[in-house]
């Protein structure tokens, strides 16, 4: 069987140089929001779509969801242009900070919004009853969402984007608006969404809180993919850092052994009463352990420091702001 | 009817006319819903029912043998009016408030086309004014027959005819609020009810001797350009043949209807087209 075949029906979402410049005030002056972002999306796939305030997650998904039209470039959402209603059956979509009609209880939202995917009536009242209980929505669930707080809004939002059981969920910020332990309830959700074969993708500027959520990561800034990959990749790619604990014994060598650790390529030291701290790079780490053994040193601990999400992020965001200095 | 069967074995009719009827409906039903439960409509409704209240007043002042007639008159004005007033008004709100409100932010990504979106909201408000027409009408008979009169054959055909303008005001309604603000699109509407109400007295300007709309030739312009893109409602306005006797015969409701609906479509038609290229950030 042909490989890029396999590898093309495996795709389910895929943005192609998207671009979209808004255009503002009476003289219509253009806005960019989007500057031309590509990514594809494989089936079962979670995709953190990370970025600062502004810098167009939004605005891609809603051109993924078919409710902006971008100026240029091209969506493929299960291999189709979103616009057709039918690509869209096997979507769940959360709207940041989701609004319904207030008029409405979360029952008859989601009857409403069953009715629209065509599901029949008894699935209809299965799954809502289900989903209201998953999202802890059960006390309020025949109340209007007139008095709902944002959070409660929010998990009327999530259980409305799961009822018709979609293949892909586009979540804009699922975790904006909870309290602690509603982060934690939606967080376990996706996690076990995930292993139920879905695809997510979703988008955040909370780093921390999907960095075990996802496989892969898409950094916007300004418009633009800064950096996006698998996960783990990402990671390796950047240089890694190590951090040594270290002893040495009080000798009168001592001084001129600190010197020679600090000026190890790379290496940042600090004295400290409970030890000598040693921020270096991993590759020089053999060096130090060459120049301990000689001076009769040893290592209390040592460790493969991780960059994170958020640091991979906020390099990628400074780098770009020197670059246009 | 072809179905999705989704991963954990629901089912999901989601193409075909019958599942794009039942997504209309769903629409539909939703707005009857938010009408139903909104004090704007009830408090329309209510002024009306006043309204006729009051004529039961006014006719004490008229002479014995012209109560009945003053009451007849009074109510063919009001209803229609009132009606009309309410599909100007909610047809102006009609998308503004869900976008407004952002919960078609919600809606639209659905697997619905955004033209059953708005054939549903159109019929949802479409059947809510019929239902204000025959109440108001029912109203209206009540107090009519307390003064001694009663409905004829004519005044229910004309009723229909009205009926058959709300659904076209509402309409234009719509495609104006497909294409700007609640107000403006309030105001237009309006405007274009008020010209269609008196085309025919354009048509018999420009057909004059002389005048402002032979004379001037802009003016000229101006009067054919109306004649031709605004529909003539006096079609609909029967009440003062009614009262001198007209029959108004079925063919004539026929005809009426067809035209009516003819252009009821265009302006839908055309709020779809409106609202297919809109962007909604
Ligand atoms: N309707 C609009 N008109 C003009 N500019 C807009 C419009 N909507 C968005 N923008 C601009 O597009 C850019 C991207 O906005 P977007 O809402 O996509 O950001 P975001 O990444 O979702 O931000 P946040 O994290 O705050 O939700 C911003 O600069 C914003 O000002
Ligand atoms: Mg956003």
């Amino acid at each position: 069987m042909n490989d890029s075949a396999a590898a093309h029906d495996d795709t389910i979402l895929a943005l192609d140089g998207l671009a979209k410049t808004f255009r503002v005030g009476f003289w219509g002056r253009p806005v960019p929001a989007l500057r031309g972002v590509s990514l594809t999306m494989r089936r079962g796939e979670s995709l953190g779509y990370l970025g600062p305030n502004g810098s167009g997650k939004t605005t891609s998904i809603k051109c993924i969801v078919g409710l902006i039209q971008a100026s240029a470039g091209k969506v493929s959402l299960f291999g189709g242009d979103p616009g057709e209603a039918q690509r869209r059956a096997r979507v769940g979509y959360l709207p940041e900070s989701p609004y319904f009609y207030d008029y409405l209880t979360p029952v008859e939202v989601l009857e409403y919004v069953g009715k629209l995917y065509g599901m029949g009536a008894r699935d209809r009242a299965q799954r809502s009853k289900m989903l209201l209980g998953q999202v802890g929505l059960e006390h309020a669930a025949r109340r209007p969402l007139r008095g709902f707080s944002k959070g409660m809004l929010q998990r009327v939002g999530i259980a409305q984007s799961l009822l018709a059981d979609p293949d892909l969920l586009i979540w804009d910020e699922p975790l904006s608006g909870l309290d602690p332990m509603g982060r934690k309830e939606v967080r376990d959700l996706m996690a076990s969404l995930r292993a139920d074969g879905k695809s997510l993708f979703f988008s955040s500027h909370v780093l921390s809180d999907i960095e075990t959520l996802c496989d892969a990561v898409c950094i916007l800034d300004r418009g633009e993919a800064v950096a996006q990959g698998r996960l783990s990749e990402l990671l390796r790619s950047e240089e890694l850092e190590s951090e040594a604990l270290v002893d040495l014994p009080s000798s009168d060598g001592r001084a001129a052994v600190l010197a020679n650790l600090a000026d190890l390529p790379g290496a940042n030291l600090t004295d400290l009463p409970s030890g000598i701290r040693l921020l270096l790079p991993t590759a020089q780490v053999p060096e130090l352990m060459r120049l301990l053994l000689e001076a009769g040193g040893t290592i209390r601990e040592l460790s493969q420091r991780r960059d994170s999400l958020e640091e991979l992020f906020l390099r990628k965001a400074v780098r770009r702001g020197e670059g246009a200095a | 009817m072809s179905t999705v069967v989704t991963q954990n074995g629901l089912q999901l009719h989601t193409s075909g006319p019958l599942a794009a009827l039942g997504r209309v409906g769903a629409v539909v039903g939703n707005t009857l819903r938010e009408a139903g439960r909104a004090k704007l409509f009830y408090g329309l409704l209510g002024a009306a029912v006043m309204l006729l209240g009051f004529s039961l007043v006014l006719s004490d002042l008229a002479l014995v043998d012209q109560k009945a007639r003053l009451v007849q008159s009074f109510g063919m004005a009001v209803v229609p009016l009132v009606c009309v007033g309410t599909a100007i008004l909610m047809g102006a709100l009609l998308l503004h408030k869900e976008i407004d409100r952002k919960t078609l932010y919600a809606i639209l990504p659905k697997p619905i086309a955004r033209g059953e979106f708005i054939a549903g909201k159109l019929i949802g408000l479409c059947a809510l004014l019929i239902f204000e027409l025959v109440a108001l009408a029912l109203v209206w008979w009540a107090v009519l027959s307390l003064r001694g009169g009663h409905m004829t054959g004519a005044i229910v055909r004309g009723l229909g005819l009205h009926a058959i303008e709300l659904v076209l005001v509402t309409s234009i309604a719509v495609f104006f609020s497909a294409l700007t603000r609640p107000v403006l699109s309030g105001l237009l509407t309006a405007g274009v009810f008020v010209v269609g109400r008196v085309t025919y007295l354009i048509t018999e300007f420009l057909a004059a001797r002389k005048g402002l709309f032979v004379e001037v030739p802009a003016m000229r312009a101006l009067g054919k350009a109306l004649v031709v893109a605004v529909p003539d409602l006096s079609t609909f306005a029967v009440t003062d043949p009614i009262l001198q006797g007209w029959d108004v015969p079925w063919s004539y409701c026929l005809s009426a209807s067809l035209y009516g609906l003819c252009w009821a479509l265009a302006f839908a038609v055309g709020a779809v087209l409106l609202f297919q290229r809109r962007d909604f950030t």
